[in-house]
């Protein structure tokens, strides 16, 4: 049985009398693609820095693969690969020449065709000997995922990585995600706030808010749990809102326009509410359940604050 | 590891404008005064020897490149440290300031490593000046005007042949090493303390302002904290030209300087090893 690639227990980070994390603990197991999802200011990135060392926790423990990072810290780092929030780098120098300097640092390759492939990876072939001051935000986001892949990391930690990125940018990254995990077995923890990555991506994730773990789990089994957002779509949207409204389950009434009505439903009151509306001569155009992360995120969030 | 960690600090060191500053302003400085002495440099001499002329008589070849090697030493020696800490200053703050100490902190590279591979890199670069400045002055000053003795006056007038020269420059400018370097350090601590390169420069410069002006100011109070300054002991290398050498006053200068030297390395491994990287 190979160690967890990350178990974080009791983990804590006070400033003062601030607490940015309060007890976190979570198991990453290898091969995960792991969401550590959390509304801004959860702790997210509070947590992501302790586990690279850069901050050091009040108390608790981080092990990444079995070891301990307060006493192996330089072996875990060789087998991690991290960008941490914002995508800095040494703006005065060309997008290779910064991959050759870390390179080193980390003990790896920094031959051309090595920073070619990486570069390569991640769409900046074209721009290596450019100097990363005249680099987009988004062009640094990707520097910044060649930079965590160079030394062919096991573990690679993900903050925020689609941040600035566009559309076609965002579709590419997780796609690299995906090919990562599939193909080259490589475990990933993703912070997001954007939840459709998650959702997209992820196999298992945490959902955290206030530097506590909310919920933790399989990503297939948070979908399945809690209400659905269904959308009805019908004509007489404000009708079938007083009919809904004169039942018990006009309390699931999430809103309505002239033409649709959104409720928040379990999954077999969804009949209930179809067999009330047509009963009543209704016309429905369409019935649409949503089982969708980001509803769940608010939800739990919301009812934490 | 140190040595990859010291080659990558050199590397980002020199491909930065700023570390050329300093050898651009003394290769504009040191050849503007070296062609200037050799143009007017007997009007200096005789406004220099003024009031010496009614009781010596002064003969020999005077205006010599010993001779200005000396007068440019004496003139930049309290303007390099300015040149000194634009880098000393920047190497650990640049890194906050700019975000990098995220990349460099998230290597398999401790922060002691860290920390050793930018001191070494700052003293590195510290060294390079000053070898700039001896060779510039030196070479400029003896290809332009030739060698020959030089009269030094302090408490006493010493005249010093030419054949006994080299070697007294030779250690003044390992002494200037010295100083530059606790100048170095100095900055390099003040740069583990803030993040942005600024405060740095600016708190360094005004350390070594702050120190001279108490060092000049002649009242019995200061007496007690004047031998403890680096700056009181950064002039120690007239030293050397003093015959001959006056090592009782070298040995207690070079041992503050080195002790101001660690005291900086040490309190910045503290420091940078309980940093919160937040930036």
């Amino acid at each position: 049985m190979p160690h967890p690639a990350i178990e974080i227990r009791d983990l804590h980070k006070r400033y003062g009398s601030f607490t940015a994390v309060n007890g976190l603990s979570l198991t990453v197991e290898q091969g995960d693609v792991y969401g550590f999802l959390g509304p801004n200011g959860a702790g997210k990135s509070t947590t992501i820095r302790m586990m690279m060392s850069l901050i050091a926790p009040s108390s608790g423990s981080i092990r990444i693969f079995g070891m301990d990072l307060n006493k192996d810290r330089s072996e875990i780092l060789r087998r991690i690969g991290a960008i941490v929030e914002r995508p800095d780098f040494y703006n005065y120098l060309s997008a290779r020449r910064n991959l050759e300097l870390l390179g080193r640092l980390s003990g790896t390759d920094v031959s051309k065709s090595a920073t070619d492939r990486v570069l390569g990876m991640v769409g900046l072939g074209a721009r290596a000997e450019s100097k990363v001051k005249t680099f987009s935000h988004g062009m640094k986001q990707r520097l910044g995922i060649a930079q965590a892949l160079l030394h062919s990391p096991d573990l690679i930690v993900l903050d925020e990585p689609t941040t600035g990125l566009d559309p076609h940018g965002m579709v590419d990254m997780r796609d690299l995600i995906l090919e990562l995990a599939a193909d080259h077995k490589k475990t990933i923890f993703l912070s997001s706030h954007i939840l459709p990555e998650v959702e997209l991506t992820a196999n298992r994730m945490v959902i955290i808010n206030r530097g506590q773990a909310i919920i933790e789990g399989a990503v297939q089994d948070l979908l399945n749990a809690g209400r659905l957002k269904v959308t009805i779509e019908t004509p007489e949207a404000q009708r079938a809102l007083t009919l809904v409204q004169s039942t018990p389950l006009g309390r699931h009434v999430h809103s309505s326009t002239e033409a649709t009505l959104i409720l928040m439903l379990e999954r077999q009151e969804i009949s209930e509410v179809v067999a009330l509306l047509t009963g009543a001569g209704l016309a429905l155009h369409a019935v649409t359940p949503v089982r969708s992360l980001e509803e769940y995120f608010i939800s739990l969030t919301r009812e934490a604050k | 590891m140190i040595l990859t960690a010291y080659r990558v600090e050199m590397s980002k060191i020199f491909s930065k404008w700023r570390t050329f500053i300093g050898f651009l302003a003394l290769a504009v400085l040191i050849p503007i005064v070296v062609v200037g002495m050799s143009m007017q440099g007997e009007q200096f001499l005789n406004f220099a020897t003024a009031g010496l002329k009614d009781n010596f008589e002064f003969t020999g070849h005077l205006l010599n490149g010993y001779a200005v090697s000396y007068f440019i030493f004496a003139s930049l020696y309290l303007h390099v440290p300015f040149l000194i800490t634009l880098v000393a200053g920047e190497v650990l703050a640049g890194e906050a300031t700019s975000g990098t100490y995220r990349l460099l902190l998230t290597r398999p590279l401790s922060r002691a490593t860290m920390v050793n591979a930018k001191f070494l890199a700052t003293i590195t670069y510290t060294f390079l000046l000053v070898v700039c400045m001896a060779v510039l002055s030196l070479s400029l000053g003896i290809g332009f005007l030739g060698t020959g003795e030089i009269f030094i006056i302090r408490q006493q007038i010493t005249v010093l042949q030419a054949d006994d020269l080299l070697w007294r420059f030779g250690y003044a400018y390992l002494w200037a090493f010295l100083a530059m370097a606790t100048v170095s350090s100095v900055a390099f601590l003040c740069s583990s303390l803030v993040e942005n390169a600024i405060g740095p420069i600016m708190t360094t410069m005004s350390v070594i302002i702050v120190m001279t002006i108490i060092s000049a100011i002649d009242v019995p109070l200061f007496d007690y904290v004047r031998p403890l300054f680096f700056t009181n002991h950064m002039n120690s290398w007239k030293f050397f030209f003093d015959d001959p050498v006056k090592w009782d006053r070298i040995i207690p200068s070079f041992a503050t300087l080195m002790l101001h030297i660690v005291g900086c390395f040490v309190a910045t491994h503290i420091i940078v090893r309980r940093k919160d990287i937040l930036t």
